[in-house]
């Protein structure tokens, strides 16, 4: 009983361990902007709540996210950048995520922080949430 | 029921509930195993303050060394502007009439006292013509303005009424993640 217990705690703070850095690393590389729960200023900051979860729901959505330069440009390696993007999403966009979402890889931000997004305000607004078409 | 009888009745009927668990428990637990599960509960309980979310998050007023009115307090290790503690305000509070700009740029200091790391927001207050008693310009883990979000050089004053830069304050969110 005491050993499960113990086991328990030790699990539960590795857990814990992890979602603390997520968190430590949103106060540090996006809270100055984006505020401690997300909302951001609008219009010089947008939003992180509910539309980042809309935004994965595509494959190009999900790439243009990690492409933003104030996420493809974060001075952290592609591992740290997964584990806050997921955190985010998990923390601000739990009622927009879709259902079958997957959580990003290191893999996956290591190919997408290779395609400079050199005019984000345009793609942003040509990108189409329905993911039909692949925006230039 | 009026209000002197609610308490003398909640009091009776705590010691009902009480009365009736413990005999529960009694009849239905050996000695042996209720010390059991006494002490896990012990051990469990003096165990969750040193889960890692108690410590990083709860600890927002670490151990102050320094005099806040002069550029070497820990806090300023990036600060680059001019300090509210000598204007009116404090290290966290900027002076009456100026308003704290919402959006900030975030950095690291080393606290002397707990030679740990803290989360530092630098928050410019602006709205009033600037306050320059105390200028300070310390560097430690500032960018260079090609990293904006990390860079004391950028005038910080967004999403205020008025963007005239007064001076800055420094507010610790919490502790550092290991690695940046």
């Amino acid at each position: 009983m005491a050993l499960a217990l113990a086991l328990a705690v030790l699990l539960l703070s590795g857990v814990v361990d992890a979602a603390d850095d997520a968190q430590a690393r949103y106060l540090l590389h996006c809270r100055g902007c984006h505020l401690a729960n997300g909302t951001g200023v609008p219009p010089d900051v947008p939003t992180l709540v509910d539309e980042i979860g809309r935004l994965v729901a595509t494959p190009v959505g999900r790439e243009y996210v990690v492409r933003v330069p104030g996420v493809s440009q974060a001075a952290l390696d592609d591992e740290g950048l997964a584990s806050l993007l997921n955190w985010i999403l998990e923390t601000f966009n739990a009622d927009t995520l879709p259902a079958n979402f997957r959580p990003y890889s290191a893999g996956e931000i290591t190919e997408a922080r290779k395609k400079v997004l050199a005019d984000p305000l345009t793609y942003r607004r040509a990108l189409r949430l329905d993911g039909t078409r692949a925006p230039n | 029921m009026s209000r002197p009888q609610v308490i003398p009745n909640g009091y009776y009927w705590l010691d009902q509930t009480a009365r009736a668990s413990f005999r529960l428990l009694a009849r239905r637990v050996s000695r042996r195993s209720f010390l059991g599960r006494l002490g896990a509960m012990l051990v469990g309980a003096a165990a969750l303050p040193l889960l890692p979310v108690a410590r990083a998050f709860t600890q927002e007023t670490p151990t102050e060394v320094g005099d806040s009115k002069t550029c070497e307090y820990w806090r300023y290790c990036a600060l680059g502007g001019t300090l509210c503690a000598c204007c009116g305000g404090t290290h966290k509070t900027c002076p009456p009439g100026a308003e704290a700009s919402p959006i900030t740029w975030v950095g690291t200091c080393r606290n002397g006292a707990d030679e740990r790391d803290y989360l530092i927001s630098y928050n410019d207050c602006c709205g009033k013509a600037v306050c320059a008693r105390c200028g300070c310009n310390r560097t430690e883990r500032d960018k260079p303005v090609y990293f904006p979000s990390n860079s004391n050089n950028v005038l910080w004053c967004f999403g205020t009424e008025a963007r005239t830069y007064h001076c800055t304050v420094a507010v610790v969110l919490g502790e550092a993640p290991e690695a940046n």
